[in-house]
């Protein structure tokens, strides 16, 4: 069985029990007999009735033959609900999810609320008092009272609340094995094994797991498994997501952007009235559309904060233009006037018909923690007008096509740049060393050195001619890599996203290599691009070597950096790889 | 009822065509003092102008010159937008002084929508560097250069050729330059003196040259005669006597 043996600590469960709660529902003393009856057969008895002889399932005519003078209630299951609120809004001043199990039962997984309220101890106990306390306010409440119990697992917990119980944690098994067997609440399966010899929940437990599941199935598994104090089911302690999509379907299909977009604002108005009523805002926001022949799309639009309605209305609609505007219209902005006239030479892709459906589904939603209007250096009108100007373009080229660039460590000058696409969170690829984002003060670059200089020592290693080696172990989150073999600066304006193929070569003509000692093995003395012309090469630097991810076969790469001017002043940044050169920047 | 409804929705969008209220004040945008040499009439760069950046013979630079005029506007809180050039070294964008998280790329732009963008661009950021397409209509500058001067905003043709041969207010051409601190096989790459000839229209229309440290020794931007009485006897490259900038 895959599944843990032993229970997870957030597994662990607070059950609050009001005994006889039908009859604290229909405001009856618990002093007066009474009892609630549903299809002629008792479903819940004060204890002065029990004391008479009354029980749960009894025949109407039996149970007053026993007690003469027992009041007759209906079961009225929606009155017992509405009563019993008021005790789940007392539990949940305690933690905000609460499980009603049934009116008079509810449950709270006790991990964050125990630490909090000073142990389960404490907790039970302030929550008996609240519980108590709301209990007594009700109608001829006075007498009745709520137990409470803590146990790993819901099943469990039930069990201890009916004693008023705090079972330790990991006992659950043992406080379980002398109950009865009937407690599962499995009638066929308790019957048979009873006729087995098998009558406590620790004799059953005892028995081998395989051979249950062999005779009783999936049900008698679980069973089994709550027999032996591990119950699988666990509260959930996250608020539920409310299901917050709208949608709007048009009754004639619509191809043009004003109509769907007046439906659309009404759409924004609810999405964000729901989430306001909810306290939460949405960052996240997909945008779904069906044409009447079927097409459907679907975009995802974020926002750098959070949605207003007008912001959602404004994305709808740049959306719609995109979807629909490509049936008819071109590409070119109208203010700008298309050059092509009737026939545009830039038509954009579109959908072939009306629509029929528009959704907006709201998806990552979180809690709004209000936004404080800068006062200084904070959000001004100009971030508000390039963010919507960002994300008209956003919604005209894709959300990729628009970036923003994020500094992290590297030695290349292109490893140490991370593009992610705008108003997603900055974070950068590798950890750079710090103060490599600030610009040139903090750039520390080597001053020029010599190369007499013949024993290079291991603070050295940023200066070229020195071998680098990097290390496989990965630096601790405080520790930021320095990344010994970086480049450098000034780094170079211009990156190829491809590197351009060149050829170094000597004076001779021999294309120059690079010893295992990181030395060239002549001076380099000419550079051609792309087969280009052969440009002499008047000042050079390096190299700079570094062999990265050794540990990794597929990501191994050895390079040596060299700096190399040329006769007409340009300076490039050539790289060589397995015996190849590469233009891997140019000194723009 | 949707007949009024669509009037006054009219109404409402020509109102938010309007341009912002500018303050006097921020009529200009700041540069680096080493750059204030190339403006003549404003201190900066003015809202509304477009300013060419390009090279002669395709010589190096105009990459580095494009983001050093938009460095210190950058660090200043404007936004910026970079269009069309796939290759651009943000690393040394940012050595220059330019803040990269007020910065916008669109890499990659099809020819057919590099108009619309840059126009939408022009209307949402305060500079737009942007690289255009070969074969882009005179008819298509004129209306960016005129959406720009509207909305205030700062177009850099970088690279145009022939586009924008005319209607520029500057014109910055980097005619070439050199590179210093290294050697053969010593030293690395640490500065470089840029030379750059100026055109434009009004004021500017008469031909000047400036010569730039584009690197400066330490990084940034600096006046020719910021490191005149610097060791430069070091530097492997022979130094001719600094001209003057006219």
């Amino acid at each position: 069985m895959s599944a843990p043996d032993r229970p997870a600590a957030g597994n662990r469960t607070l059950v609050v029990w009001c005994p006889d709660w039908p009859m604290v529902a229909a405001g009856i003393a618990p002093t007066v007999p009474a009892a609630a009856f549903h299809a002629n057969r008792v479903v819940a008895c004060t204890a002065a009735a029990r004391a008479e002889g009354v029980v749960r399932g009894l025949r109407r005519r039996e149970a007053q033959g026993r007690c003469p003078e027992l009041v007759v209630e209906r079961h009225d299951p929606v009155r017992d609900a509405r009563a019993f609120e008021s005790v789940v809004a007392a539990v949940a001043a305690f933690t905000p999810r609460v499980e009603v199990t049934r009116p008079g039962i509810c449950a709270i997984a006790t991990r964050g609320p125990s630490r909090y309220f000073g142990g389960d101890r404490a907790l039970a106990d302030a929550i008996r008092a609240a519980v108590d306390s709301v209990v007594a306010g009700l109608p001829a409440g006075a007498g009745w009272g709520c137990r409470v119990g803590i146990a790993d697992g819901p099943f469990a917990a039930v069990q201890a609340a009916r004693r008023d119980l705090i079972v330790v944690p990991g006992k659950a098994a043992d406080f379980l094995a002398p109950l009865p067997l009937r407690l599962l609440d499995e009638p066929e399966l308790t019957d048979l094994l009873g006729r087995l010899g098998i009558r406590t929940l620790g004799a059953f437990a005892a028995l081998p797991a395989a051979d249950v599941v062999g005779r009783f199935g999936a049900v008698g598994s679980v069973a089994h498994r709550r027999a032996g104090g591990i119950d699988d089911r666990s509260l959930d302690a996250t608020e539920p997501r409310p299901d917050l999509t709208v949608e709007h379907e048009f009754e004639s299909p619509a191809d043009r952007v004003d109509a769907a977009a007046f439906a659309a604002k009404s759409l924004a108005d609810d999405v964000c009235g729901s989430l306001a009523e909810a306290g939460m805002v949405c960052r996240c926001l997909r945008i779904e559309a069906e044409t009447e022949h079927g097409e459907r799309m679907s975009r995802v639009w974020r926002h750098h904060r959070a949605f207003t309605p007008a912001a959602v209305a404004q994305r709808v609609r740049w959306q719609l233009e995109g979807w629909l505007a490509g049936q008819q219209r071109c590409g070119c902005a109208p203010e700008l006037g298309c050059p092509g006239g009737d026939v545009c030479p830039h038509p954009v892709g579109g959908t072939s018909g009306g629509l029929t459906l528009l959704r907006l589904v709201p998806e990552d939603v979180g809690p709004d923690e209000g936004r404080q209007a800068g006062f200084w250096g904070g959000s001004t009108e100009a971030d508000e007008r390039a963010a919507r100007g960002l994300a008209r373009i956003q919604g005209l080229l894709g959300h990729e096509a628009v970036v923003t660039a994020v500094l992290g460590g590297g030695r290349g000058p292109a490893d140490q740049v991370r593009l992610v696409p705008w108003g997603e969170p900055r974070q950068p690829a590798r950890p750079g060393p710090p103060g490599s984002t600030t610009g040139p003060a903090a750039a520390a670059a080597p001053a020029p050195t010599s190369r007499t200089l013949r024993h290079p020592t291991r603070a050295d290693v940023a200066k070229p001619g020195t071998r680098v080696r990097t290390s496989g172990r990965s630096p601790s989150p405080t520790e930021r890599p320095v990344w010994p073999g970086r480049l450098p600066h000034p780094s170079p304006a211009a990156v190829p996203v491809h590197p351009r193929p060149a050829e170094v070569v000597d004076a001779t003509g021999t294309p120059v290599q690079v010893t295992g000692r990181s030395d060239p093995s002549r001076p380099p003395a000419r550079l051609s691009i792309e087969g280009g012309p052969w440009a002499d090469i008047v000042a050079w630097a390096g190299p700079w070597t570094a062999d990265e991810r050794w540990w990794d076969p597929a990501d191994h790469r050895r390079r040596a950096r060299f700096q190399v001017v040329v006769d007409d002043g340009a300076a490039y940044l050539v790289t060589l790889e397995r015996g190849r050169w590469r233009v891997e920047a140019v000194y723009d | 009822m949707v007949g009024e409804e669509a009037v006054a929705r009219g109404r409402l969008s020509a109102l938010g065509h309007l341009p912002p209220p500018v303050l006097a004040g921020e009529r200009v945008l700041p540069v680096v003092p080493a750059l204030t040499a190339v403006f003549t009439r404003t201190p900066g760069l003015r809202r509304g102008a477009t300013v060419v950046v390009d090279a002669e013979h395709a010589a190096p630079g105009a990459v580095s010159l494009a983001l050093a005029l938009v460095a210190e506007a950058s660090a200043a809180g404007s936004w910026a937008a970079i269009v069309g050039v796939a290759d651009l070294g943000l690393l040394a964008a940012a050595e220059l002084g330019v803040r990269l998280e007020r910065v916008a790329l669109i890499p990659d732009v099809a020819p057919a929508h590099w108009v619309t963008v840059v126009g939408a661009l022009l209307d949402a950021v305060d500079l737009v560097i942007a690289h255009p397409p070969p074969h882009l209509r005179g008819g298509d500058c004129r209306r960016l250069t005129a959406r720009a001067r509207e909305r205030g905003s700062i177009l850099i043709p970088l690279r145009p050729g022939r586009a924008w041969a005319d209607g520029a207010d500057l014109r910055l051409t980097v005619a070439g330059g050199r590179w210093d601190g290294v050697g053969t096989g010593e030293g690395h790459l640490t500065s470089r003196q840029l030379t750059v000839t100026l055109g434009g229209r009004g004021a500017a229309a008469r031909p000047r040259t400036v010569e730039l440290w584009l690197p400066a020794p330490g990084g940034g931007v600096a006046a020719a005669d910021a490191f005149a009485g610097a060791d430069i006897d070091r530097l492997p490259v022979s130094t001719p006597p600094l001209q003057t900038a006219g």
